[in-house]
Order: structure tokens, then C-alpha cells, then sequence
């Protein structure tokens, strides 16, 4: 349903986060979106940061995203929280309270319960270029035999043949990727407390792995992690990227 | 402070610990995250909405068997080392659980810690909101 903002309503309230009511404070030096200072709206044990917001504005800058970013980090650095999805506005205090506090509270109170004393972290993975291919055509008889028979052929011959190929490939990429993002996964996961596994192409992505991990067994994971990273070294590249705000463990309300 | 700066450990260092600094990091970890609320305005990033789409590669397609097809042509064997097997690199690893094969590890994933759908069945749901970029430049919308 579309609904037009009347004129009389030109700024509006950013909902960056849900964070526990006993916290009680955001930090001073933070602001938000347009450099707003923030504020809390409570409600029972749980309060909503808010920022106010100009709406008459191209909306989605960069700097609204960045500004977006380093509040709900910054929230999660000081304790739970909750992230709100960017851009998530609405028209006062009161709305707030109805719409987002007060229907969902257990909800709310669950999922901080859960997350004090826990960060996410982004495992990423990637082959070295070309690792992944080479293996396929070395170990598929049918690729290799299919790579020798079109690979000096002029591009516009042997279509079928090419479109076979790359189908092979991809096929044996997906079946590739599987195998080492689980293994990967479960070298990762022993260490965590929750975890998210997004499957990439294997193009320039293995696997993506979205962590949260206890703060008293950080150390533990980061270690595990080094140790894994130069176990795989000769073929894949792992970053870890984070302490973050735990984005990807929130669900949807 | 916020997001930890680059850091690399003293031993090892082949773990890469990159500071999301970029627009495109910070896209990556936050876009279509978070808890969803039911909105007055919800304001989209404009044109940005895009670039998560091109970095998803549709496999099934001839465009992309193709592609594949064209790199695999393209390759030099000659110089490429032997392919071990990830196992066998991680078999050489003395942490408890490392090389341990645990089954459906990755269908084990689907449970975040709010019991809540797989990622595949997210991105399914999120196809829809991704997809009218240009649309979401000055949207206003609830969502009732």
C-alpha cells in the first residue's frame, strides 16, 4: 500500500536498534543519520535508539549508510543489541512504542538475552584464481576431453560442445564448493555459537560464514581461524572480517 | 570505535583481517539485515540495490556456461600446482573438531540462533525487495 507522507510531516524517526532498558544510554559522542543526536524510547525492559531524520531528501546516501553502520556497531560494542534494518523510519515516539516495541517485546527480550556477551564475525572464503578450475579439468575426464577439443576451435565453432563444457564445469563447481564449504564450516563452526553458511559461486566466492562467537572463546576462534587460514592456504583465501553488530542473527519480526 | 581496524596477527598471517571501510563491505555485512519492523518510510539506498544482484551469479544459464567454458579454455595447466584435496590439508591440522567430518554442517547452518528460515529461503524472500531498485529511490511506503 502506498502512502503519501503529508506535507505536515517532513522529519521522521530512525530506527537504529533495540537495545536492553537497563543500558539506558547511548553514547554521548554518537550521532545518526544528518548528524542527529540520538535517543532512547523504553519501553518496559527493552528501548528503541532513535535518531530524527529530515524526509524531504534524497533519501540513501552513502553517508546515510555509514552513519547507519557506525551507530549500530558502536551500540553493539558497548552491549546487545538488536539491529533495526536501514532506513527504518517512523513518525514519532508514540508509533515506536506500538508498532515496534510493544507488539514484540519477548521477542525483543529473547534475542538480547542471547546475544550478551557474543559478537558476529564474517568468515569469508575464496579460491586462489583458477585453483578450483584447474582441479575440475584435472580430475573430470569429460571436461579435459571436452577443453581439448574446443579450446583452439574459433569461438563460433563448436558451440554445443563449449555450451556442454561450461555446463559440466559449472556443475562440477557447485559440487566442489559444497564439499569445501563444508569443510570449512565445520572446522569453524566448533567455535561458535550460531552460524550462517551462504554457498557462493566459486568463481570469486567459496563460502561466506556469519558467526557469532562467545567473547570468552574469541581468542580460541581467532587461533582456530589462523590455523585453518595457513591449512588452506595453497588454494583458498579466508578473511574474517568483524567484530560487528549481530546482523544476521536477528531473523525478522 | 567501531569496526575493529585491520589487523594481522604476528604469527601465521594467513589469515587476512581487511577493515570494512568501503561502501561495498559495509553493504555486504549490513544491506537487508536486521530486524524487520513495519515502517512508516522506509528509505533504500539508491542504485545500490543493484550491485548485490550482479555479485549473485546465476549458474543455469548459457551466458554463464559459457563463461565458464571460456575460462576453462583459458587456462595454463603448466603452471597451476596439484590440486590436494581440501581434507587432506585440513587432516594436517591438530585442533579437536578440524577435520572432523560432521554430517549436515551446512544444513546446520539454517538454524541461526532464532530457529529462523535458511539463507536460501531468505534469499528467496528478499528477491522481491531487491529487485525494484530504481523504484526505491523516494519510495514511501508502510508495510502493511
Amino acid at each position: 500500500m502506498e502512502v503519501e507522507a503529508g506535507e505536515e510531516l517532513t522529519t521522521g524517526w530512525c530506527v537504529y536498534g533495540v537495545v536492553p532498558a537497563h543500558t539506558g544510554r547511548v553514547p554521548n559522542d554518537l550521532t545518526g543519520i544528518d548528524d542527529a543526536p540520538l535517543d532512547l524510547v523504553v519501553h518496559g525492559d527493552i528501548a528503541a535508539v532513535v535518531g530524527e531524520m529530515q524526509l524531504e531528501r534524497p533519501p540513501g546516501r552513502r553517508a546515510d549508510l555509514m552513519a547507519y553502520s557506525k551507530v549500530v556497531d558502536a551500540l553493539a560494542d558497548a552491549g546487545p543489541v538488536v539491529p533495526v534494518r536501514f532506513g527504518s523510519v517512523l513518525p514519532d515516539a508514540d508509533s515506536i512504542v506500538e508498532a515496534v516495541l510493544a507488539p514484540d517485546e519477548p521477542l525483543f527480550v529473547d534475542l538480547l538475552d542471547q546475544l550478551v556477551g557474543r559478537r558476529q564475525f564474517i568468515v569469508r572464503a575464496a579460491y586462489h584464481d583458477e585453483v578450483a578450475l584447474t582441479e575440475i579439468v584435472r580430475s573430470d575426464p569429460g571436461v579435459a576431453a571436452l577443453r581439448a577439443h574446443t579450446r583452439d576451435l574459433p569461438e563460433d565453432a563448436a558451440y554445443a560442445d563449449r555450451v556442454r563444457l561450461g555446463e559440466l564445469v559449472a556443475r562440477a563447481m557447485e559440487a566442489k564448493v559444497e564439499v569445501d564449504a563444508e569443510i570449512l564450516a565445520d572446522a569453524i563452526v566448533p567455535f561458535t555459537a550460531a552460524h550462517r553458511v551462504t554457498l557462493g559461486s566459486g568463481a570469486d566466492n567459496l563460502v561466506t560464514v556469519a558467526v557469532l562467537v562467545d567473547d570468552d572463546r574469541r581468542e580460541e576462534f581467532e587461533e582456530q581461524l589462523e590455523g585453518l587460514a595457513e591449512a588452506v592456504h595453497e588454494r583458498i583465501r579466508l578473511q574474517l572480517i568483524g567484530p560487528s553488530a549481530p546482523y544476521d542473527f536477528v531473523g525478522e519480526a | 570505535m567501531s569496526i575493529q581496524p585491520t589487523q594481522r596477527r604476528a604469527g601465521g598471517g594467513y589469515l587476512e583481517r581487511p577493515a570494512p571501510s568501503g561502501l561495498a563491505d559495509v553493504i555486504e555485512i549490513i544491506l537487508d539485515k536486521g530486524i524487520v519492523i513495519d515502517a512508516y518510510v522506509r528509505v533504500s539506498l539508491v542504485g545500490i540495490e543493484l550491485l548485490t544482484i550482479d555479485a549473485r551469479i546465476v549458474i543455469a544459464s548459457v551466458d554463464t556456461y559459457l563463461r565458464f567454458a571460456e575460462a576453462t579454455n583459458r587456462l595454463d595447466l603448466l603452471e597451476q600446482g596439484g590440486g590436494k584435496p581440501l581434507d587432506e590439508f585440513i587432516g594436517n591440522m591438530q585442533e579437536s573438531g578440524a577435520g572432523r567430518k560432521v554430517k549436515g554442517a551446512v544444513s546446520g547452518a539454517k538454524k541461526a540462533i532464532t530457529g529462523g528460515g535458511s539463507d536460501d529461503d531468505e534469499d528467496d524472500d528478499d528477491s522481491s525487495r531487491r529487485r525494484p531498485a530504481k523504484k526505491s529511490s523516494s519510495r514511501r511506503r508502510s508495510e502493511a
